[in-house]
């Protein structure tokens, strides 16, 4: 993913104040982070914001980052799922008091989650219906709980190796796997549900 | 899943706790051998966990069909002018270091000529420019002032105080001519009235009090704000039967919301 070296030179000279070597982090992390944040938050806005924060983060804490205790991906995606969870964290409260349809997931004997999901006709057009395919799997992951979003995202959307999440989540391998199993199957479960008449 | 934990069995040598484990080794493609063998008999067989895998390789398979999102144009400017704004070790690193000589001249260009050529490369300016201009060659033309009588105009003191002595008595000539106009009329209109008979005087405008067609109604008072306590008449006709109608208090009271 990254040459440690390359990465770890381009940190120092960042610390030293070389502006160009901070553009050259933004410009390289921006987009992944970005995808992270707007898979788990759901919203364009908020994964905007959520980003910005992560990179002001960075920016005031780069210099406690240590080469040796793992890879800079590792710990700039540590930030990231940190700042993910203040802000869950935050917004759970309002998610509360929103309407029903919205917190039934969080129940067992709730409104089975592919039925939330709305029953989307195929239609003629391949590019429209793959992108309503798409809007329809990025709406059921939202639909996950958190532990189990982050896990699959981390592993099927940014394909980090199981250690390196362990490390970003910090729970064992046994417990990553665990999740992510039980998130793709969830999500399986929701989504075979809902397209069951198309397939 | 807690019930898949609850009626955990052993099936074709492996129990559903371990099958749990390989699943993503499963999935991921590293399992191989007699390990493999294991795990898609133990996933026919167990009914538990054998839905497990078709839906755990379902939600697999969407997610890797999603495709990266791209960010924002502005994303990247918006993160370098939130972190470049704040006060950090490089800002001050930044601040520490040298900063290159600049001369008087390049100080003034790039703080006021540069500014001031931007404001003049406006077309919205140089129209501005045009129209003035237009405006006092018309002007000058129409005062009867040629460009090239400006040349001979002299600016020496004795000159200019010329200048002004007869502009002045110029001035002080019309004023009395337009004196004299108006004190010519004025006698003409005093003499014509005296001759003409006297004309009926307008029409009240009593008459006009329900003609609603030519002019406004006088605006009436309908401010709610005022006290009622002024006594109403009703205005009922005062033929002689009903000219001692009693008077009729009428208090309003005020709403207080």
């Amino acid at each position: 993913m990254e040459d440690v070296q390359v990465v770890a030179m381009l940190v120092r000279r960042c610390i030293a104040g070389d502006a160009a070597a901070w553009e050259e982090i933004v410009q390289t992390y921006n987009r992944r982070i970005y995808n992270i944040c707007y898979r788990f938050a759901g919203s364009g806005d908020d994964a905007q914001d959520l980003t910005q924060e992560v990179f002001i983060k960075m920016y005031r804490t780069l210099s406690s980052y240590d080469s040796s205790k793992g890879a800079f991906v590792t710990w700039v995606t540590t930030i990231t799922r940190n700042l993910l969870v203040d802000h869950f964290r935050k917004s759970k409260q309002d998610r509360m008091t929103d309407s029903m349809d919205s917190t039934a997931s969080d129940h067992e004997d709730a409104q089975p989650l592919s039925e939330q999901i709305p029953d989307q006709s195929a239609p003629p057009d391949t590019r429209v219906r793959q992108r309503e395919v798409s809007e329809t799997v990025h709406h059921a992951l939202g639909k996950l709980s958190p532990e189990l979003r982050e896990a699959v995202i981390l592993r099927d959307l940014q394909d980090m190796d199981y250690r390196e999440i362990a490390a970003v989540l910090r729970v064992p391998e046994g417990t990553v796997k665990s999740r992510i199993n039980r998130g793709r199957a969830e999500l399986g479960r929701l989504l075979q549900r809902t397209y069951r008449q198309v397939m | 899943m807690p019930d898949r934990i609850k009626n955990d069995h052993t099936s074709n040598g492996i129990e559903c706790n371990e099958f749990d484990l390989l699943l993503s080794d499963a999935l991921d493609g590293v399992l191989s051998g007699p390990e493999l063998d294991r795990f898609q008999a133990h996933a026919r067989t167990c009914k538990t966990c054998g839905p497990l895998l078709a839906e755990a390789e379902a939600g697999r398979t969407w997610l890797k069909g999603l495709t990266e999102v791209e960010p924002p144009a502005s994303l990247v400017n918006n993160i370098l002018a939130s972190t470049t704004g704040l006060d950090t070790q490089r800002l001050r690193t930044m601040a520490r270091a040298p900063q290159p000589r600049v001369s008087w001249w390049e100080h003034a260009q790039a703080s006021f000529l540069e500014p001031m050529w931007a404001i003049v490369r406006q077309p919205r300016f140089a129209m501005s420019f045009g129209m003035a201009f237009f405006a006092l060659s018309v002007g000058l033309t129409v005062a009867g002032v040629k460009p090239a009588d400006l040349g001979q105009i002299s600016l020496r003191p004795s000159a200019i105080r010329r200048t002004y002595y007869n502009t002045q008595a110029r001035v002080v000539r019309y004023v009395d001519n337009v004196r004299a106009v108006y004190e010519v009329q004025a006698a003409l209109r005093g003499i014509k009235r005296n001759i003409t008979p006297a004309e009926p005087g307008p029409a009240k405008q009593k008459e006009h009090k329900n003609d609603t067609t030519q002019q406004p109604e006088q605006k009436q008072e309908r401010n709610y704000s005022q006290t009622g306590e002024k006594l109403i008449l009703a205005s009922a006709p005062l033929g002689p039967s009903n000219r001692d109608l009693p008077v009729v208090s009428v208090t309003t009271y005020r709403r207080f919301v």
